[in-house]
């Protein structure tokens, strides 16, 4: 498993050179500082294997493949939490929300169209326009007085 | 925040699943990338990734818009690789009580050792990235938090600080003791 990190041991030379160029390669050093480091790395070859390898180090690491996740992980997730929560997590969803705007367009029209035809076709639907200037089927039964 | 993202969270909050989803959809790569180098293991990171967005749905109501909602997902995320982390080394512990360490092969990658491969060779794509994923896994959990969220996942110190609620001093110097672990462990093979 995991072990401790070593400590940078301030002692070491070694790790007080990486300690440095650690903040410098993050761009963390005063200016006076940074011209320091870098007059040690262009004289001192200790500074200048230790600068390669901490460069190299951190190139290898940023340039590790981006792992992406599975396709299905987005359904995985959605079915973990509709079982655990038997589905009562999600909030109900309205029927717009699950039924695309077109069908319930297409239903409505539909529907209104059966409603026009029943009216139509009834005897005694008001849609029926009357042609002949005849009352109403049943208004003659009531005669004025 | 953007009016996007406001928007977003409110919905969350109504538990409305297309907002989930479109959320998972959104932050779903950064999430496994995070949890897969954390870990080392692609089933533990996509177990792992699983409960990060199972958390931020049932703790939603908690995220006070104070950071960022990327910042926050990253700390939820955090903590769940670092819980995984403590729970695999016990486990590990456990498994090593038990069996005749003569015979025992680990093959958790989290505490798998560096394969052998033989130093001064200069190493390529798959080869490097594993001997890479391997030294990570060598590192404390406390060290690989903060190389990973720096060097891998590329966030400023400030961030990771946000993340981890370390200060800045710690944040640095565990990513100096990071580097110089991860130097040491590579200095042969890049």
């Amino acid at each position: 498993m995991s072990e401790p990190s070593p400590p940078a041991d301030p002692e070491d030379p070694d790790d007080a050179i990486a300690v440095a160029l650690s903040d410098y390669l993050d761009g963390a050093l005063p200016a006076e500082a940074r011209a320091e480091v870098e007059r040690k790395i262009a004289g001192d070859p200790a500074w200048q294997r230790a600068h390669a390898e901490l460069t190299r180090t951190r190139q290898v690491l940023s340039g590790l493949r981006k792992a992406p996740a599975p396709s299905s992980f987005v359904d995985g997730v959605a079915e973990t939490i509709h079982r655990r929560s038997a589905g009562r997590f999600f909030a109900r969803r309205a029927l717009g929300d699950r039924v695309p705007f077109g069908v319930l367009l297409a239903i409505a029209v539909a529907g209104f169209a059966v409603i026009a035809y029943v009216l139509w076709s009834s005897p005694t639907g008001s849609l029926k326009v009357d042609r002949d200037g005849a009352a109403p089927h049943g208004s003659a039964a009531i005669a004025p007085p | 925040m953007s009016e996007l993202e406001r928007t977003l969270l409110r919905r969350l909050r109504d538990r409305d699943e297309r907002a989930f989803r479109e959320l998972i959809e959104s932050h779903r790569d950064r999430v496994y990338n995070l949890t897969y180098r954390m870990l080392g293991s692609r089933s533990e990171a996509e177990d792992i990734a699983q409960e990060v967005f199972i958390t931020v749905f049932k703790t939603i109501e908690t995220f006070r818009e104070e950071s960022k909602f990327s910042t926050w997902l990253y700390r939820v995320t955090v903590n769940h690789c670092k819980n995984r982390i403590k729970y695999l080394a016990r486990r590990h512990d456990r498994e090593r009580d038990e069996l005749d360490e003569t015979s025992h092969e680990t093959n958790g990658a989290a505490g798998a050792p560096l394969r052998h491969v033989p130093p001064d060779r200069a190493l390529e794509g798959a080869q490097l990235e594993q001997l890479l994923q391997d030294a990570i896994a060598k590192l404390d959990d406390d060290h690989r938090v903060v190389v990973v969220l720096r060097d891998v996942e590329d966030l400023s110190i400030e961030e990771i600080c946000e993340i981890t609620g370390l200060p800045d001093g710690t944040v640095k110097s565990r990513l100096h003791r990071a580097r110089l672990a991860l130097r040491k462990r590579l200095q042969r093979h890049v």
